[in-house]
């Protein structure tokens, strides 16, 4: 007996329904909760006798939109385009020269360069913030040292503190693109380059018209989440510069460090859930504009 | 067919999972009356001899010390469950308004009659007080001290006034090496001049205070100790150059000593150095590291939990741990015993909390930690004026703690 078209659907639901459940457990329900303690006065005087307040939160939390969070806002956007710049330069040269032709010792560099994703981030950043920038022991005041030139506060000023912290960030994400991309470049058919040899094409013009063309729809998902992932950065800048009893003097924000020190420790929960869900919101637009395809493409 | 089957076993698994993870949190500890769970965050010396001590109630009672790095978070999300909270837990004073606030603390005296606490230090109760009941017993205390390595200071070098102390930096900083080093921008640490001007970061009620004269001249005088001091105020950086032999003497915790005293550094401690302008010590915080009860636990396992606090009541315990992690004793009869006197890091802390004041313990000051930090790092790191860098402080503060409401 053959199957309705209806009673395949419902079965494909019936079949898939734990996975859908546990997405919905872990991914929907707390934004829906969260969304629900923005709607209240949850906080440290009302933990559990909290009542519903309607708007009042997002109307505070507007306050936190301040000069301070347009600035934190303007330097997020920076940071991620440079972050993603930097990262995707950087992983496709060393992607490139993981591809050469005959080169020795293949499997060992690749080992090398996923590296830091084997350790754990908070981990990474704190070495790097003593190991490398701290003025009394970082390598590299050492280095300053030996030629001459005194201790630099690398984290204090907010322009060094920002390109370290990007350094630091590039560190992170490396492996990741560096992966994605080898595993592209892997994929592309080596005749298009032995034609384009024989076409008389030189290394730029294979890069751009065939490297770069055939590459583009395998990284693009990736490019995403990473661009993501960068836009909502807080481990990095927080730890490398304004973690309290650690602070380094350098006024930089992303609008999660921005929010963290202007709502959330005030143990405020329905004032922080509002701050939350406006970013929330904020990301998603960004995600919509971001996956928005040029007219060409849509027509 | 195959398929099939894999796909249901799969399924089958995902359910199951997710069942029983919602049974996960069930403790049967938190069921049997006779089973008390006891959150902490000390270090294993202490540890070691509360469990020793309180194993004494076996069979009666079976205590449980759970040790928790994110100790006060974890409280704030599972204080209510009775599955899944613990019983009671030992940590600072500091945070006992936020609990009580929450509702999830029982007031100590619901299970030992007050009288009973007036064996405890003054200040040490007092800091368990939070709106007129007082929600922790008090097992010992601490408070910054100042160390000083006996290679480089000697005995009689050691500065009584802070303009002592300035000269000394001055004479010593150079090369890498440093006269005197503290974490300058911390403020936990930095509290300690601000107290000594009579300065005041959060007054009783809760209102930051920030904007004060004293706090203006505390923060103008303490910049010139900073300029001679590394430009890093973490931890790790401050304690390093200590016990590296870096810097000659530093103010930190008790808890320093047992790891130069390890590296074979001849380390003394001595009292804070006079505040020239102001004829008073440089006075620290005083952290009191007790035990709370939770509500759940008062209500239902009452007997338990009052053999495990007097259990913790006997000045014996304390005087172990002074003598295992040179905790000073909350217990003021402590120190008419022969150990307690002989120990020269105890007696510093006891000298020292005559004028040590006890961090705040209301819900507002966990914003302030953060503005203050702000507030330091703007004066003494980058620069900032110190008028100007107060009033926007204080008005940070003041936002944050309408929002805290």
């Amino acid at each position: 007996m053959k199957e309705s078209k209806r009673q395949q659907i419902l079965r494909c639901y019936a079949w898939a329904a734990p996975s859908l459940l546990l997405i919905l457990m872990i991914v929907i329900f707390p934004i829906l909760y969260t969304g629900y303690i923005s709607l209240t006065n949850m906080n440290v005087y009302h933990w559990t006798n909290y009542t519903f307040i309607g708007l009042k939160n997002y109307a505070d939390a507007l306050l936190v939109f301040d000069n301070g969070f347009l600035k934190a806002l303007g330097m997020t956007v920076v940071w991620t385009i440079v972050s993603m710049v930097l990262q995707l330069v950087v992983a496709f040269v060393l992607a490139s020269l993981l591809n050469i032709k005959g080169l020795k010792l293949k499997n060992l560099y690749k080992t090398l360069l996923i590296f830091p994703w084997a350790m754990p981030g908070y981990v990474s950043i704190l070495l790097w913030k003593t190991g490398m920038f701290n003025s009394q022991f970082g390598l590299l005041n050492q280095w300053m040292a030996k030629i001459g030139h005194g201790p630099v506060r690398w984290l204090n000023g907010d322009m060094s503190a920002f390109w370290c912290c990007t350094l630091v960030n590039l560190w992170l994400a490396l492996p990741f693109m560096i992966t994605i991309i080898d595993g592209a470049l892997q994929s592309i058919d080596r005749s298009f380059y032995e034609s384009a040899v024989l076409d008389g094409a030189n290394w730029l013009e294979r890069t751009f018209y065939i490297t770069v063309p055939m590459i583009k729809p395998i990284i693009g998902p990736s490019v995403v989440i990473t661009v993501f992932t960068t836009f909502k950065q807080f481990d990095v800048v927080y730890l490398l510069t304004q973690q309290v009893g650690a602070k380094t003097g350098a006024d930089i924000h992303t609008i999660m460090t921005y929010a963290y020190e202007n709502a959330f420790i005030t143990n405020n929960y329905g004032y922080s859930s509002a701050v939350s869900i406006i970013i929330f919101v904020m990301l998603i637009l960004f995600s919509v504009v971001i996956n928005m395809k040029p007219k060409e493409v849509r027509d | 067919m195959k398929k099939r089957v894999i796909s249901l076993l799969m399924a089958v698994s995902v359910m199951t999972g997710l069942t029983l993870s919602g049974c996960g949190n069930t403790s049967s500890a938190a069921s049997d009356p006779s089973t008390i769970v006891i959150w902490h965050d000390k270090e294993d010396a202490v540890a070691e001899v509360l469990q020793e001590q309180l194993n004494t109630l076996n069979p009666d009672v079976q205590v449980v010390l759970e040790k928790k790095s994110d100790l006060t978070e974890s409280l704030k999300m599972v204080g209510n469950d009775p599955n899944s909270a613990p019983d009671m837990y030992i940590f600072a004073h500091d945070k006992i308004g936020v609990y009580a606030e929450m509702g999830i603390l029982s007031p100590i005296t619901d299970i030992i009659p007050q009288e009973e606490l007036d064996v405890y230090m003054d200040e040490t109760i007092d800091a368990a007080t939070y709106k007129g009941e007082i929600y922790q017993l008090p097992i010992y205390y601490e408070t910054l001290l100042f160390m000083y390595n006996r290679l480089y200071m000697k005995d009689d070098e050691v500065p009584t006034t802070t303009e002592e102390l300035y000269q000394y930096m001055q004479e010593n900083t150079a090369g890498g090496h440093y006269g005197f080093v503290e974490q300058h921008s911390t403020p936990y640490y930095a509290a300690g001049w601000i107290n000594g001007f009579g300065g005041q970061i959060l007054d009783s009620d809760g209102n930051a205070n920030l904007d004060s004269t004293e706090v203006i001249d505390a923060l103008n005088y303490h910049k010139k100790f900073v300029e001679l001091m590394p430009g890093e105020t973490e931890y790790a950086t401050v304690n390093t150059l200590f016990s590296s032999g870096m810097a000659h003497a530093t103010i930190a915790g008790p808890w320093m000593i047992p790891t130069v005293k390890e590296n074979g550094m001849d380390v003394g401690v001595a009292a804070m150095p006079t505040i020239d302008e102001t004829g008073t010590p440089i006075a620290p915080y005083m952290g009191v590291q007790g035990v709370q009860v939770l509500r759940n636990a008062a209500e239902k396992k009452h007997d338990s939990v009052e053999k495990v606090l007097r259990v913790l009541m006997d000045p014996e315990v304390e005087v172990k741990l002074a003598a295992a992690s040179g905790c000073a004793p909350a217990n003021e009869s402590c120190y008419d015993l022969d150990e307690i006197k002989n120990d020269e890091v105890v007696m510093m802390m006891k000298q020292t909390a005559d004028h040590a004041v006890p961090m705040s313990n209301r819900p507002e000051m966990d914003v302030m930690w953060t503005v203050l930090g702000n507030l330091l790092t703007d004066v003494n790191m980058s620069d900032k004026d110190v008028t100007e860098s107060v009033k926007s402080a204080q008005a940070q503060a003041e936002s944050l703690i309408e929002s805290m409401r």
